[in-house]
């Protein structure tokens, strides 16, 4: 379990965010620390998902949409500074709800961003970070003999942990997790969030959830938004024993939401 | 990967298990002291007895919290659920054998320095037989031993005879000798606490059998 010695990864202070006229959240102050897992819940249009994608400014491809306040990334605020949005989403990795494999092979999905990105410079070299990243994802011992196959053939788990190793290629620090279970079975779950837990000795995971229980298991710190506002953030523990907010024990226990 | 899915659970159980054994430990020490305080009316070592209770109760409130968090964060089911929960029930009784051992601490302070009544016979080896028994039951706990649980019961048994005949032995005594019956009363208050160490052993053989496999059964009749 994470403590408060972990270095501050982000640092987001009065975030609003709108769509057209529409605000989708309101005044998020939160802290998320390096090599923990960060897990954030609440009912379906609550604005989880929307905070989420404004830490790599995926939103920005929305129209007419505004972002107010400050989204720090080791202190530097990625909404004012000159960083690349390209570069960002290299630091920023993200995995989605449902696996979505490019219909090339298993090699050529894994290989894909760091070719894009020119990361290197010799075959080999590629052949050893796409190596790296399936055995990170706990995929390689599945895929190793057939690298060269679709990866559409694989089964929804592994292209989820494909899509996984996918992002680990490009040697992000950061990994946003937009509802990565919700299609799979119970066992692929427990997989992916086992693999989650591996995963964050090296870097620092995001993770939206409708699945409490699964925000339960595998994260550090927890947070609850509610009608685009953060209700509470603490650690993971405490949300699900002795929560202090009356609006997260009505949602922890199932009575609302 | 982890071999188990619930590696977290696995980790975090474990580490509980280890809490559970220390508790033990600390309660096997003060017992075997308390005997040690009586037979050498040592109210030093007596006191350092009755301060150290404390940091029994704070392990078992540790170990609690502990139980609790893994309940609704890692969501144990089955064989697992059955185990944090019996962990719950067994250090409750575990933190009362550490109230016995204490409260014969706190009668060798009242003796003060008046002679013993009689030589000490029985009462060590009550001492010995319910130290025999948690470690018995810490045991099939470990193991998850319903049958090495069991084994328990005839050894309480024994306990309870003991105490039967030093119970009879004293009131016998004070019968005839009514300035020996407040020495007589300490040793039984002592004896008796002994004896409630051995009921609380047999709970938590009980709690091992429902751990184990699922039954619920009054060990203690």
């Amino acid at each position: 379990m994470g403590t408060d010695a972990n270095d501050l990864k982000f640092e987001i202070v009065e975030l609003d965010f709108y769509y057209g006229p529409s605000k989708a959240l309101s005044d998020i102050s939160i802290e998320i620390r390096e090599r923990e897992i960060t897990a954030l819940i609440g009912p379906s249009g609550c604005g989880k998902s929307t905070f989420l994608r404004c830490l790599n400014r995926m939103n920005d491809t929305i129209p007419h949409t505004r972002l107010e306040g400050k989204v720090l990334l080791d202190g530097e605020d990625i909404y004012q500074s000159d960083l690349d949005p390209v570069d960002l989403r290299q630091r920023i990795g993200m995995v989605f709800q449902k696996p979505n494999p490019f219909p090339q092979t298993v090699f050529d999905n894994v290989a894909y961003g760091p070719r894009i990105l020119g990361m290197i410079q010799h075959r080999v070299d590629l052949e050893e970070i796409v190596e790296n990243s399936l055995i990170q994802a706990a995929l390689w011992d599945e895929v190793k003999d057939k690298l060269n196959q679709n990866a559409l053939g694989l089964s929804l788990g592994e292209q989820q942990r494909l899509c996984i190793a996918r992002v680990l290629a490009v040697q992000p620090e950061v990994i946003l997790m937009d509802e990565p279970t919700s299609a799979l079975d119970p066992i692929d779950t427990l997989q992916i969030e086992d693999l989650m837990s591996e995963l964050k000795n090296e870097y620092t995971i995001v993770v939206v959830t409708h699945n409490m229980q699964q925000a339960a298991r595998v994260s550090d710190k927890t947070g609850l938004f509610w009608l685009g506002e953060l209700v509470e953030f603490d650690e993971t523990s405490l949300i699900f024993t002795r929560p202090n907010d009356p609006q997260t024990e009505a949602y922890v226990t199932g009575r609302v939401g | 990967m982890s071999s188990s899915l619930r590696a977290t659970f696995d980790k975090e159980y474990a580490a509980i298990i280890e809490d559970i054994l220390k508790l033990g430990s600390l309660i096997d020490q003060a017992i075997a002291q308390a005997l040690d305080s009586l037979q050498r009316r040592d109210q030093t070592l007596a006191q350092q007895i009755i301060d150290e209770d404390e940091e029994i109760n704070l392990l078992r409130f540790k170990i609690e919290e502990a139980c609790l968090t893994l309940i609704a964060t890692q969501q144990p089911a089955a064989r697992d659920l059955r185990g944090v929960v019996a962990s719950m029930n067994i250090v409750v009784d575990m933190e009362r054998m550490g109230d016995h051992a204490a409260g014969i601490a706190k009668t060798v302070i009242r003796m003060g320095d008046e002679p013993l009544l009689k030589p000490l016979i029985d009462i060590p080896r009550m001492a010995q037989t319910a130290r025999e028994m948690l470690r018995m039951s810490l045991d099939a706990f470990i193991e998850r031993d319903a049958e090495a649980a069991k084994a328990v019961v005839p050894i309480d048994d024994e306990m309870d005879h003991l105490y039967r005949a030093i119970f009879d032995e004293l009131v016998e005594i004070m019968s005839h000798k009514p300035e020996g019956v407040e020495r007589a009363t300490y040793l039984l208050w002592c004896a008796h606490n002994l004896e409630r160490i051995g009921d609380r052993v047999t709970n938590i053989a009980e709690r091992v059998i429902f751990m184990t496999t699922g039954d619920m059964q009054e060990l203690n009749v």
